[in-house]
């Protein structure tokens, strides 16, 4: 899975063998008045250099508090968490505030959902890229500068150097997530968290955003985690997708054999429940009854066995561990009846299960 | 068509417990006791203060010249001032200034600013211009100036007063009211009720006013505690209610030439209104807070 | 639904114009369409391009600076205060936010019994069986549901109310303004089932405003794209999607995402940004960002014309059919 670090321009680093970012058993907890709730509970993956992941959910899933969670970014008070998130040798649970911001921006960089409110309205453009840069390099400010207007060209943006000066509001929706993504790639990141990033943006905007994360991605070896509700943005643009639902990852595979040969019932509904373009008009969806679980009280057994039309009292009863698929190690799913005819591989353990 | 059902009365039912916060019985952060003691005060205020002619207290206007200045008593529990008035009917009857002058002026304040306000909120363009003007040039002036010289002018008795403080309160409250409305105004239930053929008045008085009413409620208890100070101060210019009259501002204002000799004098009257505007300030907050909390639910 | 019977909505060159500090926006510029009994029109665009403003000034909540709108053949726009009001009961509007949209002070029954109440056409029980009716055809059980504050339900829950407020009146036209756009995938497709189930159940006819190219196919009869506040192309929806003839919604759709990793992401990127719709271009709008752009379309407006039956187009050079 890790690739080789390509010769390119920027701030090299020593060769790492081994994954990027390896997260065991996290386990994500918040206390609440009603009660402690499991955002995120025992997700385990491996991430190599330059690979890209797709996380798919929907609100209430966990994959926001789970990138959240990579990158270390939760609240201190009223949350636990257990489990280890690997990166690259250093441990992120329960890491110091000091370590975690040597990280932050130079290793690990995120891009959140909306622009408006990621960028700091009354600070102007220039400043919100090098702050980043004079935080983890040596620049001086005139460097810097020069960065952040060769970075705003690198991620599309006409005019650079008008715009370096500009405020968040003075530019168009697309026009700011472009310069989230040039100061979350400023200090040239290993890894890159995009939660939702192109969510609300108009359709062209959202296809030049995720083509322009692409090309940047490929051009540095970076490695993204790209963190959806959308099948469609992570259909053509991960090298593997992870589904999760109710805090768990349900089912992980690389990404042609996720469509090809799904195994979960949920991630074939999700499919089936979304209105596609090649899709005559007047389809009838398959929706999903009822909601996703109260994950205070999650039910026992499987979480996604009330609305699953396949569920058998094992479903309900018992909660299903990762297996793998025979055909393919690589393909992950927790499911008693997994879609394939008969049984979709014998049941052993998943690397990292226990 | 059981994938149009929401699954009806297992999801529902769910609602109840998994969506909102806790099971119904709960639905509000508790008050607490504070609350409560609170509002026991106040209503014993109140009752004290109705009932006062018939539950048998001294003459609070004249007094027994024999007992000038003595200290508390089995027979004046309070005392009796430099006029040998009992300090303690005194105290009672002058709670009705207090109720009056405040209640009434805030009731004043939120009956034409509350009402100026949601009308301008919800209607916006020339309206909320020109009255939102006009408070600002109310409130540029100087409230407490404007309440001196006009009640120095046109009379000080306790209706003449409640009038001018509430028509000076006004603007104030039409600001509070008009940003409290604001933020419903452009919600969209609003829109939808006008979708519907609703009219205007019955948008503002069944969409926004029960969204309006714990800021009004909170925003006037708060409102009637600084009207009640603020009698206190016009008394210490001599503006308040005309003597003999008892209220707790003239009270403590007499009671400044005599601090050395009878403290009683001081003492009993402050007490009154100490304790009367903090059960006030501590209902309207923790009413406020609750709301608060609800509204983050919302 | 032939050209021969008159539309149940017929919209005539509706504009609508804000004044934004000295400058005059014009959101919707002079658009006409119509749609007939029984079925469902998308209205489709990004962002900016008027498609709200549009549902909004049909039902007369923003005023149209000019234009006509007839519903049922009687006109809406130009009706003094009482007789809009009246004539309100006849077009509802469900709008996006599905939380915004309900009073959170008041229980669901009232809420939904809203309608009733302004014009008081029933009472009493046969008031209760109404509202009873309809949040059982909107798929909520009543009695656990009716009692209810809407800060008790999910966005889809809430969403479902006020589509049952909405129908109380057995309304002639329904205006859903980016009604799913802020559900969730799974809690989408079940609401835009139940809407295709009401809008059998009660003959029901739709304007379905959206920015999400699958969904309003999913849901339309007829489709209209809309860019900076002009209609562009309006067709049969899988006309429209198979054989785009305007150069905008071929960019549109090519840009669309699917679930469906064999699918090339080849696209026909638009170059540069939409324009201000302060400073539109001249001529046809979208002659800035147009592969096809030639002198004509800065001077002319380009006017809705068919090209096929029942497919029209408002471009100099549309793309035609072999």
């Amino acid at each position: 899975m890790s690739n080789e670090q390509s010769s390119i321009a920027f701030p090299s680093t020593e060769e790492l063998s081994g994954p990027l970012l390896r997260v065991k058993d996290l386990r994500t907890t918040f206390s609440t008045p009603r009660g402690s709730l499991t955002a995120v509970d025992g997700v385990s993956f491996e991430l190599g250099r330059g690979e890209t992941l797709g996380i798919v959910g929907e609100s209430g899933s966990g994959k926001t508090v789970l990138a959240r969670s990579v990158m270390g970014l939760l609240p201190r008070s009223n949350t636990t968490q257990t489990g280890s998130i690997l990166f690259e040798e250093t441990e992120i649970v329960g890491a110091q505030e000091a370590t975690l911001r040597e990280i932050w921006g130079a290793k690990i960089a995120m891009v959140f959902q909306d622009p408006m409110t990621s960028l700091n309205p009354v600070v102007r453009i220039q400043r919100q890229i090098t702050e980043s840069l004079r935080l983890h390099t040596s620049m001086d400010r005139a460097e810097a500068k020069a960065t952040a207007i060769s970075l705003l060209s690198q991620v599309g943006i006409p005019s650079p150097a008008e715009r370096v000066r500009a405020y968040p509001f003075q530019l168009s929706g697309g026009m700011r997530q472009r310069v989230t993504i040039a100061i979350a790639l400023a200090c040239s990141p290993r890894l890159l968290l995009a939660d939702e990033p192109t969510t609300g943006l108009d359709v062209t905007v959202q296809a030049q955003i995720l083509d322009l994360l692409s090309s940047l991605q490929s051009a540095r070896q970076m490695a993204v985690i790209l963190v959806t509700h959308d099948l469609g943005v992570v259909a053509t643009r991960t090298d593997r997708i992870a589904v999760m639902y109710a805090g768990h990852i349900v089912e992980m595979a690389s990404t042609k054999r996720l469509f090809a040969s799904m195994a979960m019932p949920y991630t074939q509904a999700l499919l089936r429940s979304t209105p596609r373009i090649s899709q005559p008009s007047h389809t009838r969806l398959i929706a999903i009854d009822g909601r996703p679980p109260d994950l205070i009280n999650p039910p026992s057994g499987c979480a996604f066995a009330p609305r699953c039309t396949y569920a058998t009292d094992q479903c309900r009863s018992e909660r299903p561990p990762l297996r793998t698929a025979a055909e393919d190690p690589t393909h992950l799913f927790a499911c008693w009846n997994p879609l394939q005819t008969g049984n979709a591989g014998s049941i052993t353990t998943a690397k990292g299960e226990n | 068509m059981s994938s149009t059902t929401d699954a009806v009365s297992s999801s529902a039912t769910e609602s109840s417990v998994g969506v909102s916060g806790a099971p119904k019985k709960r639905k509000r952060k508790a008050l607490g006791t504070i609350f409560w003691i609170s509002i026991c005060w106040i209503g014993v205020v109140f009752l004290l203060a109705i009932v006062a002619s018939w539950i048998g207290l001294d003459d609070p206007n004249n007094g027994d010249f024999s007992l000038i200045n003595s200290s508390p008593s089995w027979a004046h529990p309070f005392g009796t001032d430099d006029l040998g008035r009992d300090i303690l009917s005194r105290v009672i009857y002058g709670a009705r200034v207090s109720l009056i002058v405040g209640f009434g002026a805030m009731g004043i304040g939120m009956s034409i600013g509350g009402t100026l306000g949601m009308i301008a909120a919800y209607r916006r363009g020339a309206v909320d211009t020109l009255v939102s003007a006009a408070s600002y040039v109310m409130l540029a002036f100087p409230a407490l100036v404007a309440v001196i010289a006009i009640v120095a002018f046109w009379g000080h008795d306790i209706w003449k007063i409640t009038i001018i403080v509430g028509v000076a309160s006004t603007p104030l409250v039409y600001r509070v009211i008009r940003a409290a409305t604001l933020s419903y105004a452009t919600r969209e239930f609003v829109t939808a009720a006008k979708a519907q053929g609703a009219t205007d008045t019955r948008i503002l008085s069944r969409e926004l006013l029960p969204n309006v009413l714990p800021t009004v409620i909170s925003y006037f208890l708060i409102g009637v505690a600084t009207v009640i100070i603020l009698e206190g101060a016009l008394a210490f210019l001599g503006l308040s209610v005309p003597a003999p009259t008892a209220s707790w501002g003239n009270m403590i204002n007499e009671s400044r030439t005599y601090l050395s000799d009878n403290p009683w004098l001081a003492l009993f009257p402050s007490m009154a209104m100490f304790l009367f505007l903090i059960a006030l300030n501590l209902v309207g907050d923790a009413l406020r807070q609750s709301f608060d909390a609800q509204e983050s639910k919302l | 639904m032939s050209a021969e019977t008159a539309p149940l909505l017929s919209v005539k060159d509706l504009t609508v114009s804000f004044k934004k500090g000295r400058q005059v926006v014009q959101a919707v510029a002079g658009i006409s369409f119509d749609v007939y009994e029984g079925e469902t029109l998308g209205l489709v665009g990004e962002s900016g391009c008027g498609k709200s403003t549009t549902g909004r000034a049909i039902v007369r909540i923003e005023e149209p600076t000019s234009g006509e709108v007839l519903v049922a053949g009687k006109r809406l726009t130009g009706l003094g205060r009482g007789e809009l009001r009246r004539a309100r009961t006849s077009i509802q509007m469900i709008f996006q936010d599905p939380v915004s949209s309900l009073n959170p002070r008041r229980r669901v029954n009232d809420i939904v019994a809203e309608p009733i109440d302004i014009w008081k056409t029933e009472t009493g029980d046969q008031r209760a069986a109404t509202v009873r009716e309809m949040l059982e055809a909107v798929g909520l059980d009543p009695d656990v549901a009716g009692d209810r504050y809407p800060r008790e339900f999910s966005g889809g829950q809430c969403q479902r109310i006020s589509i049952a407020r909405a129908l109380v009146m057995k309304p002639k036209v329904l205006i859903c303004d980016e009604m799913v756009s802020a559900l969730d995938v799974s809690v989408q497709a079940q609401i835009l089932n139940l809407v295709e189930d009401l809008k059998a159940k009660y003959g029901l006819t739709l304007v379905f405003i959206a920015h999400d190219l699958a969904v309003v196919k999913n849901v339309s009869d007829r489709v209209a794209v809309m860019y900076l506040g002009r209609l562009c192309e309006v067709a049969p929806s899988d006309d429209l999607y198979a054989l785009p003839a305007h150069p905008y919604t071929q960019a549109l759709l090519s840009a669309v995402v699917e679930p469906d990793p064999e699918k090339a992401t080849t696209h026909v990127t638009l170059t540069g940004e939409p324009p201000s719709p302060i400073n539109p271009p001249t001529g046809c709008r979208f002659r800035t960002r147009c592969p096809s752009a030639q002198e004509r379309c800065s001077s002319e407006v380009p006017e809705l014309r068919e090209i096929a039956p029942r497919h029209q187009v408002a471009c100099h050079f549309p793309t035609l059919r072999p």
